[in-house]
């Protein structure tokens, strides 16, 4: 069975088991498929689980409230140590957790994502290699606009309540 | 039944009592729903508080019972005697039967109960009746559990003085969504608004981070991170799960769980004592129930008896000229539940696998629910976690309805000034969602484990040339063919313009929000495209009603596999 995510292959959810069981052949970071994945009109969205390669890009086109790095979303030094980040991640999942706060969940979501990288350290390892790349190249100018173009968030309607 | 026990209160309806926007928010309650007992407690102001119903009882039985015009349940009854429950006339054991078509293992072996349940093997309810006046008296596990839910909230409504609307109740790791919505049902008909459903494991985490947040008043939790299995196994269901504690933040790393409970060790114990018991007891007649009856409470003192002492004599007489006189030791009991011991520890090292954790790493192993009282679970969990004793801080029959009521205090945004309620759990997804692909397998989009809220995707492709419909069928659980999974739901896309197979990109989105509704959406993407050839289907799950069984039988007679995806092989 061939199975390809969407999300880049430098996501860490790549490399976790369960997924790769599916994904026998990986979509470089380059396909097209990247960037048209479902993501949320809000520009904060375009790094949850965006490669660093399309976040540059989009943190470029769009005014992002935490552009680009992981490391930047948890609010940690590029030097910090796993302890450090986890810290960091549950203090700032008290502050953003859809239970903690009324939200959509999404600042949650890109925290979980930027956690979930720095906190493997094989993951974290690649995603730094490609943090000093990505101001050597820069692809990906369309990303900004097919993100724009992709679906409206979720809405709970009160129909939802019916059966 | 003359006129309903319950009363379907509408959404308006409530509105306006909540419009009473007094300075303090609406403690939602907490309630363990147990396949044989139930409890409620509530953050009071300081602590939680487990609340008693008038006979002073904190644990209450979980029936209802036929008997006279209106059924009564638990909460309010008071048993003559134990046989009373197995008469015929109560139904128990709902939260078993609760969502699960009649080709379910787990229905199948509630038939020798002393109620009916009677299946036609066909993918449908299955039928339940109490047994009142010589009839069989039809219900649904929904309704029974509605009456029980609305005794519940009547008697929290007395302790508290105020309406009840908002609960968190916990669920079981193993209840597929469609059972979940039976549940939610269920607290509609009883007029109560789900406010969180939390896997029993994840309320007793929550106890524990609360706990531990009490006793090192650490409230950075600077890496002091401790982590806990957690094994919770009452009479229905058990449970594992991997907990990262630090700071009042209980990160759940993993969840495992089955259908197996006390009452798999039960029947098996009546099998064993009486081999031709199943056979014996399908036939529902009176005497056979009564038989029965003597036979399972028999069985239950014992296994009761046997997690203190190494032996115990069983004694009883069936009334229908047998008699059972025999001595049953430790050994002879855990042979003869050898396959529920090897389930659970198979949950518990799947968990510990799936958290990435190693035995050693694991720093309190806590037992709760009603079978972790039996010495070969203790056992067990002591060797595979390679403890020398299990966690001692909690009540293991009061743990769960404990964590429900903080969770329910904390999710109703109250605050404490001593910081007793600076808690959060971060919750996974207890089974892989994903949909059918490449003939009849099942291509998993959201993974187990996976932390929610979550959003998550994949590309399909179409599996004929010029194919304009796909079909989108969702599935739920782990196993690699979808028959073995729990069908959520199914759309067909139309439309895809016509192209080569393999050509058109479908997109397919699966987004659990923050009230952890799963929605499932799909697009077309023609190549060179950058938009979405056909506006994008949004669909909640799940969609299945009752007879969800056949549903899938029903689509593939309808349309083959002319409406078939396949996941798609990257060209690179």
């Amino acid at each position: 069975m061939l199975g390809t995510l969407t999300i880049p292959a430098r996501n860490p959810f790549c490399s976790s088991p369960e997924i790769s069981r599916f994904s026998s052949v990986r979509s470089p970071p380059s396909t097209p498929t990247t960037a048209r994945r479902f993501t949320n009109r809000r520009c904060t969205v375009s790094s949850v689980c965006a490669s660093p390669e399309v976040d540059s890009a989009t943190a470029t086109a769009t005014e992002t409230r935490r552009s680009g790095s992981l490391y930047e979303v948890l609010r940690v030094k590029r030097t910090a140590s796993p302890t450090e980040i986890k810290t960091a991640y549950r203090s700032l999942a008290k502050m953003y957790h859809p239970d903690a706060v009324r939200s959509d969940g999404q600042d949650f979501m890109e925290i979980h994502n930027a956690y979930a990288t720095l906190s493997d350290p094989a993951a974290r390892a690649l995603y730094d290699l490609s943090l000093g790349a990505q101001f050597q190249r820069r692809p990906f100018e369309y990303s900004a606009a097919r993100n724009r173009s992709g679906f409206y968030p979720t809405r709970r309607w009160e129909t939802d309540q019916c059966w | 039944m003359s006129e309903p026990a319950y009363t379907v209160v509408s959404d308006s309806e409530t509105m306006g009592e909540e419009k009473t926007t007094s300075t303090f928010p609406e403690i939602a309650i907490g309630i363990d729903i147990g396949t044989s007992q139930c409890s409620v407690a509530v953050w009071n102001g300081s602590q939680v508080e487990l609340l008693k119903n008038t006979r002073n009882q904190k644990m209450m039985r979980s029936y209802v019972t036929f008997k006279d015009d209106v059924p009564l349940g638990g909460v309010s009854n008071q048993l003559s005697h134990e046989h009373e429950m197995l008469s015929g006339a109560a139904i128990f054991n709902m939260k078993r039967l609760i969502g699960r078509a009649d080709t379910d293992p787990v229905v199948h072996a509630s038939k020798s109960l002393p109620f009916l349940v009677q299946t036609l093997d066909i993918g449908v309810r299955p039928f339940i009746g109490a047994l009142v006046n010589n009839v069989w008296r039809s219900t649904t596990p929904e309704e029974v559990l509605a009456i029980y839910l609305l005794e519940l909230r009547a008697m929290a409504e007395v302790a508290l003085k105020r309406p009840i609307r908002n609960v968190v109740l916990t669920i079981p790791v193993s209840f597929s969504r469609f059972q979940v919505t039976r549940i939610e049902r269920a607290c509609a008909m009883a007029g109560l608004h789900v406010l969180r459903l939390m896997p029993e494991p994840t309320a007793v985490a929550l106890l524990y981070a609360q706990q531990q947040q009490q006793t090192i008043h650490d409230n950075t939790g600077s890496g002091s991170e401790k982590i806990a299995l957690i094994f919770n196994m009452g009479a229905g269901y058990c449970d594992v799960a991997v907990t990262a504690t630090a700071g009042g933040v209980s990160q759940i790393k993993a969840l495992a769980g089955s259908p197996i409970g006390g009452e798999d060790l039960l029947q098996n114990m009546m099998r064993h004592l009486l081999p031709d018991s199943e056979i014996l007891f399908s036939n529902h007649g009176i005497s056979e129930i009564k038989s029965m009856g003597l036979l399972r409470v028999a069985t239950q003192d014992a296994i009761h008896k046997l997690t203190s002492q190494t032996s115990v004599q069983i004694d009883v007489d069936l009334g229908n000229g047998s008699k059972i006189c025999k001595v049953v030791d430790q050994e002879e009991f855990q042979e003869v539940n050898k396959k529920v011991f090897e389930k659970c520890e198979s949950l518990i090292i799947q968990c510990l696998r799936d958290a990435k954790v190693e035995p050693e790493d694991v720093a309190d192993t806590i037992a709760v629910g009603g079978c972790s009282f039996i010495p070969m679970i203790r056992n067990l969990l002591m060797s595979i976690c390679k403890k020398q004793d299990l966690y001692k801080g909690m009540n293991p029959l009061e743990a769960a309805v404990c964590g429900a009521a903080l969770e329910g205090a904390v999710a109703s945004g109250v605050n404490d000034p001593f910081g007793n309620l600076d808690l959060l759990t971060i919750q996974v997804t207890p089974l892989a969602i994903g949909i059918q692909a490449d003939g009849n397998n099942f291509v998993p989009i959201i993974p187990r484990n996976t932390t929610m809220p979550a959003r998550k995707e994949l590309v399909f492709t179409t599996a004929h040339d010029n194919q304009t419909g796909a079909l989108i069928v969702v599935y739920e659980g782990e196993e690699k063919k979808v028959e073995g999974n729990h069908l959520l739901g199914y759309f067909k896309i139309m439309g895809i313009p016509p192209a080569p197979r393999g050509v058109p990109e479908i997109n397919v989105c699966m987004d659990i929000d923050t009230s952890n509704v799963l929605r499932v959406l799909a697009g077309v993407v023609l190549p060179g495209s950058q938009h979405h050839a056909i506006p994008v289907m949004e669909v909640r799950m799940p969609t299945v009603d009752d007879g969800h069984g056949w549903c899938a039988e029903a689509l593939l007679r309808t349309y083959g596999s002319s409406l078939d995806l396949v996941t798609v092989q990257k060209k690179i």
